[in-house]
Formats: C-alpha cells, sequence, structure tokens
C-alpha cells in the first residue's frame, strides 16, 4: 500500500505513514481550520490499511506538541480504529510523546491510554526544543 | 459534598446498569446490545472527559500566552521610551555642538579685525616713541611731524573700523547666541538676521570658496523664533558642504525668500551639488539616517531642520533633489509664530539679552 506524507504547515501536523513498514507518524501542531479537510484523508488511508489483513506490527508514534478539541477527538477516533484491529488479533504499539516538563501532556496521554487494552501504550519524554 | 461535573452522566449510568438488571429479566435477548449501547456512552462520556482537559489545557496556554505577550508589550515600550529619551539626548548634544562650532566661527571671524588693529595700534604706538624720542632730542622737524600726523590718521582710522567691525561681529554673534541657546521667541528683521547667521559660517564657506546669494526682502519682520530659524539655516549650510560638493568644487549657494501670502513666508534654500539619490530622500529627515556614518556624520542635523521647522516655527518642510544638478529645501513658516500651547522647548521666562 502507497505511504502517506503529508507536508506540515503552520496548523497542520506532518503525516508520515509507511504502511508497508507498518510505521505511521504524526508529529508537530495540529489546529486545522477545517477538521474534516484534514484529517479525512488521514482516516481513510488509515481505515483502508487497517482493513486489509496483515500480520505487519504496526507502530504509531504521536508527536503532535499541540492539538486543539477537535484534533483531540479526531485522535482519539484513530485510537479506536487502532484498538479495534488490536482487538482483532493485529499487534499495534502507540507511543506518545511529550516534552520534558510538559506534566499536562503527559496526564492526557494517560488519560488518552484509558481505553485501549489491546494496544500497548507507551509514554515518550522528549527533550522541549524551546520553541513554543 | 464535592462537586463533579459529570454527575448527570454517571447518575445516567448508574440508572441504565440497574435497567440492565431489569432487563436481563424481561428481555434476555436485547441485553448484550443494550450493554454495548451503555458501553459506547460511557465512553464517550471518558472523551467528553478528555476533551474538557484538552480545552482546559489550550485557554491555560492562551492565558499565558497572553501574559506573555503583554510583559514583551511592556519591555518594548520600555525600550521604545528609552531610545526616544536617549535620541532627545542626542538631539540636544547636536544642537550644542552646532552652538559650540558657531562659537569657533565667529571667533576665527573676530580675529581678523582684532589683530589689524593690534598691529595698526603697535605701528602706531612704535611712530609716538619715535616722535617723542627726537622731540625730547630737539631735533623735532616739521617734516617728521607732518608723517607722524598721517601715519596717526590713517592708523586710527584703521583701528577705528576693524574695532567697529569686530563690535559689531560680536553684538550679531552674542545675538544668535542666546537666540540659539535661549530658543526665545522676537521679531526679527529677517533679512539682517539671515546675513548674522551667515557671519559665523564665513569661515567655512571661504575656505571651500562657495558663495552664498541671498534674496530677501528688506524690512521683512518675523515674530518668531529667531534661534530655530538660524540653526535650520546653519544645519542646512553645513548639511550642502559636507554632502553636496567634491573637493575643490566650488558651490554656488542661494537663499530666496518670499511670501505667498501675507500670513506665511517661504524661505527656500538651495545647493547646486550632486544632489540627493532618489532612493534616500524620504529618508533625510529620519533621525540617525546618514550617509557619512564613520566620518562623524550623527545622521541628526536634517532631523533637526525638520523638528524646528515643524516644531518651533509651526511650519513645514519640504525637499526634492534633483541629481547631478543640486537640492533644494523649502521652508514655509508663519510669520508670526501662533502661540504655543504644549511647548516642548518652552521660552526661558528670564531675558538675559543685553
Amino acid at each position: 500500500m502507497e505511504p502517506l506524507k503529508i507536508p506540515a504547515t503552520g496548523r497542520t501536523p506532518e503525516v508520515d505513514f509507511d504502511f508497508a513498514a507498518g510505521i505511521l507518524r504524526l508529529s508537530g501542531e495540529s489546529y486545522p481550520d477545517d477538521v474534516a479537510t484534514f484529517f479525512g484523508p488521514v482516516f481513510a488511508a488509515l481505515r483502508s490499511f487497517l482493513e486489509k489483513p496483515g500480520d505487519h506490527p504496526v507502530r504509531f508514534d504521536m508527536e503532535l506538541l499541540y492539538f486543539n478539541s477537535s484534533s483531540a477527538k479526531a485522535l482519539m477516533n484513530i485510537f479506536q480504529m487502532l484498538e479495534t484491529a488490536a482487538r482483532a488479533g493485529r499487534s499495534i504499539a502507540v507511543t506518545w510523546c511529550y516534552e520534558e516538563n510538559d506534566e499536562s501532556m503527559q496526564e492526557l496521554g494517560e488519560d488518552f491510554a484509558e481505553d485501549l487494552r489491546h494496544v500497548a501504550f507507551t509514554l515518550k519524554q522528549v527533550p522541549a526544543d524551546g520553541a513554543s | 459534598m464535592t462537586f463533579n461535573l459529570f454527575a448527570a452522566e454517571e447518575q445516567a449510568i448508574e440508572e441504565a446498569r440497574l435497567l440492565g438488571e431489569r432487563l436481563s429479566a424481561v428481555a434476555p435477548e436485547v441485553r448484550a446490545d443494550f450493554d454495548a449501547l451503555v458501553e459506547a456512552f460511557k465512553r464517550s462520556t471518558r472523551e467528553q472527559r478528555r476533551l474538557v482537559r484538552v480545552s482546559d489545557r489550550l485557554q491555560a496556554q492562551l492565558g499565558s500566552a497572553n501574559q506573555e505577550l503583554e510583559r514583551r508589550r511592556q519591555e518594548a515600550e520600555t525600550a521604545l521610551a528609552d531610545l526616544r529619551d536617549a535620541q532627545e539626548a542626542m538631539v540636544r548634544a547636536e544642537k550644542l555642538a552646532s552652538l559650540g562650532s558657531l562659537v569657533a566661527g565667529v571667533a576665527h571671524e573676530i580675529n581678523t579685525p582684532v589683530g589689524i588693529a593690534v598691529s595698526c595700534a603697535s605701528h602706531l604706538s612704535d611712530a609716538t616713541d619715535r616722535l617723542r624720542a627726537r622731540a625730547q632730542a630737539g631735533e623735532l622737524s616739521k617734516a617728521d611731524f607732518t608723517r607722524y600726523l598721517t601715519t596717526a590718521t590713517d592708523t586710527s582710522a584703521l583701528i577705528l573700523a576693524n574695532c567697529e567691525r569686530a563690535a559689531r561681529l560680536i553684538t550679531s554673534f552674542k545675538q544668535v547666541a542666546v537666540d540659539r541657546a535661549s530658543a526665545e521667541r522676537r521679531a526679527v528683521d529677517l533679512s539682517r538676521y539671515i546675513q548674522e547667521t551667515l557671519v559665523s559660517l564665513e569661515p567655512k564657506l571661504r575656505q571651500g570658496g562657495h558663495a552664498v546669494a541671498v534674496d530677501c526682502p528688506d524690512d521683512l519682520i518675523v515674530d518668531s523664533y529667531p534661534g530655530a530659524l538660524s540653526q535650520i539655516l546653519t544645519n542646512l549650510v553645513m548639511n550642502s558642504l559636507t554632502h553636496a560638493y567634491g573637493d575643490g568644487q566650488a558651490g554656488r549657494l542661494t537663499i530666496v525668500v518670499d511670501q505667498p501670502d501675507p500670513e506665511t513666508v517661504r524661505l527656500t534654500y538651495g545647493d547646486d551639488g550632486r544632489g540627493i539619490p532618489a532612493a534616500n530622500l524620504p529618508q533625510i529627515f529620519d533621525p540617525f539616517f546618514t550617509t557619512r556614518r564613520g566620518e562623524g556624520g550623527s545622521g541628526l542635523g536634517l532631523h533637526i531642520v525638520h523638528n524646528l521647522a515643524v516644531g518651533a516655527l509651526k511650519g513645514a518642510i519640504a525637499a526634492e533633489s534633483t541629481p547631478g544638478e543640486g537640492t533644494r529645501f523649502v521652508v514655509t513658516f508663519p510669520k508670526d509664530t501662533p502661540p504655543k500651547n504644549t511647548p516642548e522647548d518652552p521660552p526661558p521666562a528670564r531675558d538675559d539679552r543685553a
């Protein structure tokens, strides 16, 4: 399956979904003008990837350092899709990155993991880059 | 009792649990679907809690960003105020410095007549000594006496003329210097005042062989701030001498005064130098704009001209230039300056003029 690569803009994160390798990554900041326009294609690609049978392990790196409420809801929907696939037997690992000293982001990660039973969830502290 | 934001949802979930138990008894075939529905509602409630946290986090970030913004805005305003203070201090220093060079210019001018008077007096003194010696020796001839009278007449005329010239220079200089330093308002004969101001510039003009042609109506009395007028003229001339001419190039400067209407005076100053590039023209009145930084240019000369024309004289100034042909400054100001409402440079109450 073709990889999905979308470069970051000022308001949308970089999408780097290497489906063949099973490595999916969202990084940057997310507060799109229209959440459906940005996340629509991301959801569609992810859904069709997860629908295809496969036993290759999947890794999802969530490196969003800033996101708005609608992006948060979109993330929860993505996690739900991953959880459903994991429950069906797919090996899926999610890494939630947060900058050091950003405790509220760490707590949000713990909250978001609440509904994940079959997905392996890890919190990962990354150095703050100083840019706000 | 603690406040629970999601009390209603929790109560609904509890009621659903009880309803589920009753459903098991009366309609066990729908129990699984019902449980799935309750599960979806529970998850939706959890998501709602998360979204509230995300939203609160964003609001907090916005708040601290605003605080940071406000702090930086205040820092920037403080820095701007400091800069303005420093700029005003530099403008004051520049005005003082030009007062110093005015003193030097006039001192140089006064030196010539005083020097002539001193050598004439010395010559007369020598001739008198010789005359007395011959008289005491009883050798004074009629021819000696006649020669002495000629010498005495010539030298005393020269001494008188040169002392008068020095006195005139001192009077005009004193007036210009006091006006310059005191920013005092008074009525002056503009034509004479222009001449008096030019006296202090004479050494610099003569040095480069520059000529100034003044065309100003006689008996044009302006009731204004002559110190500002003098400073404007000095700075314009110095600007031309610094920038307009190459080494050894003698300039022709012109000062034309006319009245577009009886209440208004228009002073047109021009040089025939190399001109100002069109790209620089919009910036020449900006403080610290200079093409000679590092060569002693402060970038304040024309800024001060602009400030005085607009501020003290309550007038306007415009500049036009044709590269290769010269530059013209047109200062237009009221013949009688309207009273100041908020004096930025209040004239001192004392009158220390003689």
